[in-house]
């Protein structure tokens, strides 16, 4: 034990990282975990987008506040703020595109259960309904209408083959423990199992990492 | 994963009110054209040891002769980290008192130990030896030892994917492989992972029925047993 951990035991302020960028790296591995995955993902909970949205816009702002300013000292400032702000706006770009991309491709997968809607944040599911409403209502006006009644249904599980596309949970995906922990797989000729160290980087299929992502003892790269 | 670059201050930037707050280790960029004065002037390190012909040719002699499947080991991870300076010590406290550690280890960014190699630290290097002119060996020297390198490990992950081809347990460690790396050969990896599995499968669901079938068996010969038939 040195001088660090005695301060951090009294203090647990001590070293800590500010929101803001704890915040950042929340946002960055949501990013990178929504692109790698196959299917989607809760959305991230304790209003970490509020707190991005309002940053977004309070350093828009300031931006526009600085712009009239000719100082070239503030010019610099501006520069670095700028492009600060457009990185923050791309990262939460593309991850809102990353789940539009996976709702729409599954629309009816993910309205069909409740535990499928809740990973869903509100905006997406006013989205994801209204879009299956007017799907449906296009393709009955179109051509759903001249068929006979029974077959008009986009949910049909007749015949146990059910009409709703899922995605595929047995593609492969890359993780790396974050814990030593005990990896379980299954594949086509045996299951395997390894003792993973911390930091070990693995591909396994994505049902078989779902657990350990959820659980916190590995993230997706 | 998206943060690459080590800074050294030259000026602080305590003075900006940014979203997330700048540590004072980040130094400020300058703007010119010339890429070579500014990777000087925003001061981006590169390892002095990734510079010198004798590590990077023992490194690829590792990566080739003495282990030519596995990668050279990566940096250790924070919490098993020998901390060389006491500023680094948070990441060990974070750690241990549950918090999610950075997306970056910070291990790859920080430790400059030869040996233990990181695709980041490789790519800053080739980055470094292409504008730099005041190494300590002939720059194409230098260049050409670093493409060895990252052809020999991209040629590695490549053929990683053979563990696969037996139809094997489903499960392969890639542990040494960086970042980079491996978003240069994800699609291909990826790819050959799923084809794989994808052809195996009606194989995989036989085996599976004949397990549960043995499995059911065996229960119905024990409840058998029992019964003293």
């Amino acid at each position: 034990m040195d001088i660090d951990d005695i301060l951090r035991e009294v203090d647990p302020t001590f070293h800590s990282v500010p929101q803001e960028t704890r915040d950042l790296q929340d946002l960055t591995r949501a990013w990178v975990a929504e692109r790698s995955a196959p299917e989607l993902l809760h959305w991230p909970a304790g209003g970490l987008f509020e707190r991005i949205n309002d940053n977004i816009k309070r350093q828009i702002e300031k931006v526009e506040e600085m712009t009239g300013d000719m100082d070239p000292k503030t010019n610099f400032a501006l520069i670095v703020i700028q492009t600060e702000l457009e990185r923050f706006k791309y990262l939460v770009r593309s991850y809102l595109r990353a789940r539009i991309a996976k709702i729409d491709r599954h629309t009816l997968h993910y309205l069909s259960t409740d535990e499928l809607r809740s990973r869903l944040s509100e905006m997406e599911l006013a989205y994801a309904t209204r879009h299956q409403a007017l799907l449906h209502n296009h393709y009955l006006s179109s051509f759903l209408s001249s068929f006979p009644p029974v077959l008009q249904n986009l949910n049909d599980t007749a015949g146990n083959i059910s009409m709703i596309d899922a995605p595929d949970l047995e593609s492969a995906v890359f993780i790396r423990l974050l814990k030593d922990t005990l990896v379980e797989s299954r594949g086509v000729d045996n299951d395997g199992e390894m003792d993973g160290r911390e930091s070990d980087i693995v591909i396994l299929r994505w049902s078989d990492a779902k657990r350990l992502v959820e659980t916190g003892c590995a993230e997706l790269i | 994963m998206t943060r690459c670059a080590t800074w050294r201050p030259k000026r602080k930037l305590n003075l900006l009110r940014s979203i997330i707050r700048f540590s004072p280790r980040l130094s400020s960029p300058v703007q010119s054209q010339d890429s070579a004065a500014l990777i000087r002037r925003a001061n981006i390190v590169t390892p002095p040891w990734l510079l010198h012909p004798v590590s990077l040719s023992s490194i690829i002699n590792r990566e080739t002769k003495e282990d030519p499947v596995a990668f050279s080991p990566p940096p250790p991870p924070p919490s098993r980290a020998i901390p060389f300076r006491t500023r680094h010590r948070p990441a060990l406290g974070r750690e241990q008192r549950g918090c999610k550690p950075r997306p970056a280890v910070p291990a790859l960014l920080h430790r400059r130990r030869a040996g233990r190699i990181s695709t980041i630290t490789l790519a800053r290097g080739s980055r470094g030896a292409a504008r730099r002119d005041d190494m300590p060996a002939p720059a194409g020297e230098v260049r050409s030892l670093m493409r060895d390198l990252v052809e020999v490990r991209a040629a590695k992950l490549r053929s990683s994917t053979s563990a696969f081809e037996g139809f094997g347990d489903g499960l392969m460690s890639l542990t040494g492989v960086g970042a980079m790396e491996l978003a240069e050969s994800r699609g291909f990896v990826l790819g050959v992972v799923d084809g794989v599995g994808k052809i195996g499968a009606s194989a995989e669901a036989t085996r599976r029925e004949g397990e549960e079938a043995g499995g059911r068996r065996d229960d119905d010969e024990e409840s058998d047993e029992d019964m003293g038939i």
